[in-house]
């Protein structure tokens, strides 16, 4: 059995599943990133990735291409965020009620959506046809090289876009005026609201960035990676990115690794259920276990961190 | 005087959510539907009253099925409230719901009694083990500041996976077409209240029993003094000298405990095998429900009473009118956003606050006027 899994996870096929497997989970990773860094904790990333999974495959089959379905579901994305700022900015509601409003709809509403709009039950099976799915591209030169190429080449575009967001929100984060209005208002709004930064704004602002890319996660599952909307089919996806995020330790890069963790164990999931004598539900168990052991390993060594920087300096309390 | 206004006005502010939601609910019920105005009516009155040839009686029946839908969303509407009172969003209650499901159906069908304490038994095993299983959020958060929230979610597909491994591979009954375990010993299964179909079991009775038992856990005892303390202001609750810490993993066991009688009376009540495929939903419902029952105890039968009555109009709605049921989703989204919002209708009591100070000044004058002559 061990050999035969060795057999399928050294080969350039795994790693290449690897890296689409972790995209989606990347997107919505990003968006978890931007929010946090703003003081908000998204947890509506899951409804928000089914709902503009839905809207994406609506879009493109009404449009006939797969870009304004893309588009549509980046905005679907970036609406929900804003509609849950509204609620928890302007009228109160804690945010972690507004994200988890959000996921009923996305588990429930969507289905009731999908019925209102087209009359199907439970999936887009009919919509779907290969000229609205996101296409694939084959990278000239890095195809050709032997072992790199199979495993770098010929993903959609939206993964490649995935892993460029990676560096793209790093830069909004760290070089641009924008993202240091962001990481002040989660590190201090009262701060940041004395030197006139709109603290409000800042929060609209990254809430709906975090909506955006979370439908971006949404429009890869349902246009790519199932070819087609299903109830369940996020199978949340949005709550392993929040994990991801904390720890990543909410920067861009880590959150990328800890996606990637992820979804090496979901690749390795697939790999091994088909293998004879393993149950197939252990085998799900991994992302999620790897999730919980990963918190705590980040826990236990923030804790530490905290505890040495007070040792040296006892003067500060808090 | 002033407490009323405010309670009027609490009271007039859950109602308009309460009708948003439900105008959210007519809406897309006239965008979705060819016969709107018959599916609203199933909706709304469908569930308790049943037309006959024109005339309307009273379904006695359908009265029953919304209370036995209540049994398991009375405990995880309790195990939230605990749990949310003390300020921690622990959201594991789906999974535990779903364990302690499937441990009280393991022991009703392998441990062997007598007595009439069978089921009780299969339901205290079920509870200890939701304790067990919230015990490691909590202890996480509390030893090393990991988001319950995450863990916990996390927890959820963790439990389900485990039930479902045990289910398929050591506890099946391969005589059935279904995946399902043998049927639980005659004395495991709860009784029935009412005579009919309707599901209505003894175990109605014992969720209101632990309505009570919250209800003076949180509001007659220092342990719930102290986790309402803690949801407030923690850092005031530890510089008084509150057990914090404890306190915490305190009122995540309790939720976990509830979550897991939940979950063993159900099945124990409703099926006679552990059939269960995915999460059953009742955590998630426990939530909407401790945010109905603003984390009170005391509403929580109340507010189990309207999402179970909500629940079967949308059902009916979906079996005779050509509206999904999945539209209970929306409106108890709508619910959820609008019912927490601390804000919604904040103009209207800021004018209640603003009369209620302006009669007191005046009050204060007046007596002051009165003690110069």
């Amino acid at each position: 059995m061990w050999g035969q899994l060795f057999d399928t996870i050294f080969k350039a096929e795994f790693l290449f599943s690897v890296i689409r497997i972790t995209a989606p989970i990347l997107f919505a990773a990003m968006g978890a990133v931007i929010a946090d860094k703003a003081g908000v904790v998204n947890i509506g990333l899951e409804g928000i990735m089914m709902i503009s999974a839905l809207f994406g495959v609506l879009f493109s089959y009404w449009a006939q291409s797969w870009l304004v379905g893309v588009i549509g579901a980046l905005f679907v994305g970036a609406l929900l965020g804003l509609m849950m700022g509204f609620f928890a900015l302007k009228l109160k509601t804690d945010i972690i009620l507004a994200g988890i409003a959000v996921n009923m709809m996305g588990a429930g509403g969507t289905i009731f959506l999908l019925y209102m709009f087209t009359g199907m039950r439970g999936n887009t099976g009919a919509l779907v046809s290969s000229n609205i799915l996101i296409p694939t591209v084959s990278i000239p030169l890095l195809q050709n090289i032997p072992i790199l190429g199979e495993i770098l080449s010929g993903h959609s575009v939206l993964t490649y876009v995935a892993f460029l967001l990676v560096w793209l929100i790093w830069l909004l984060l760290y070089r641009t005026p924008l993202g240091l209005n962001i990481r002040a208002v989660g590190e201090n709004p009262n701060a940041a609201s004395s030197v006139g930064v709109s603290v409000l704004r800042i929060k609209y602002i990254a809430i709906s960035l975090s909506g955006a890319l979370a439908g971006l996660g949404g429009a890869f599952m349902s246009m790519y990676y199932s070819q087609g909307w299903n109830s369940g089919m996020v199978a949340g996806r949005g709550f392993i990115a929040l994990a991801a995020q904390a720890m990543g330790r909410g920067e861009p890069v880590g959150a990328m690794f800890s996606s990637l963790l992820f979804g090496l164990a979901q690749a390795l999931r697939t790999k091994v259920s088909g293998l004879q004598g393993v149950s197939s539900y252990l085998v799900s168990l991994i992302p999620y276990v790897v999730t919980i052991l990963g918190l705590v390993v980040y826990a236990a060594s923030t804790l530490k961190r905290v505890k040495k920087i007070k040792a040296a300096h006892p003067e500060v309390k808090r | 005087m002033k407490d009323r206004r405010m309670f009027v006005f609490e009271l007039v502010r859950g109602a308009a959510a309460i009708a948003v939601a439900l105008a959210v609910g007519t809406i897309f019920i006239f965008l979705s539907s060819d016969e709107p105005l018959n599916a609203l009516r199933y909706l709304l009155i469908g569930p308790l009253v049943s037309m006959k040839g024109g005339l309307a009686s009273f379904n006695t029946q359908g009265f029953y099925t919304i209370l036995a839908a209540m049994i398991p969303t009375i405990f995880t509407g309790l195990a939230v409230c605990v749990m949310f009172s003390s300020n921690q969003f622990n959201l594991a209650g789906e999974g535990i719901v779903m364990a302690g499901g499937f441990v009280a159906a393991l022991a009703g069908i392998y441990i062997h009694m007598n007595t009439g304490w069978h089921a009780v038994i299969c339901v205290l095993i079920a509870a200890a083990l939701g304790g067990a299983i919230m015990l490691i959020p909590a202890l996480l958060k509390v030893k090393l500041g990991a988001s319950e929230m995450v863990t916990s979610l996390m927890l959820n597909y963790v439990c389900m996976y485990v039930v479902l491994h045990f289910l398929n591979y050591n506890f099946a009954d391969r005589s059935k077409g279904s995946t399902q375990t043998y049927a639980f010993a005659d004395t495991a299964k709860i009784g029935a209240l009412v005579p009919g179909g309707s599901k209505l079991t003894w175990g109605f009775v014992a969720a209101l029993v632990f309505v009570v038992i919250i209800g003076l856990l949180m509001y007659r005892t220092r342990w719930g003094y102290a986790i309402r303390m803690i949801g407030i202001n923690q850092a005031f609750s530890k510089y008084s000298g509150m057990k914090v810490g404890g306190t915490i993993v305190l009122a995540q066991v309790i939720g976990g405990v509830l979550s897991g009688i939940g979950g063993g009376v159900e099945v124990l009540g409703r099926y006679s095998t552990f059939l269960w495929k995915e999460l059953p939903g009742y955590g998630w419902t426990g939530i909407t429900i401790a945010i109905l029952a603003k984390n009170n105890p005391l509403l929580v039968p109340l507010a189990a009473f309207f999402i179970a009555y909500l629940n079967k109009g949308c059902q009916l709605m979906a079996t005779y009118c050509d509206v999904p049921s999945e539209m209970i989703d929306i409106i108890q989204a709508a619910i959820f956003l609008f019912f927490a919002a601390e804000q919604f209708l904040s103009g209207y009591r800021q004018k209640i606050v603003v009369k209620n100070t302006r009669a007191d000044l005046a009050k204060a004058a007046a007596s002051v006027e009165g003690g110069a002559e």
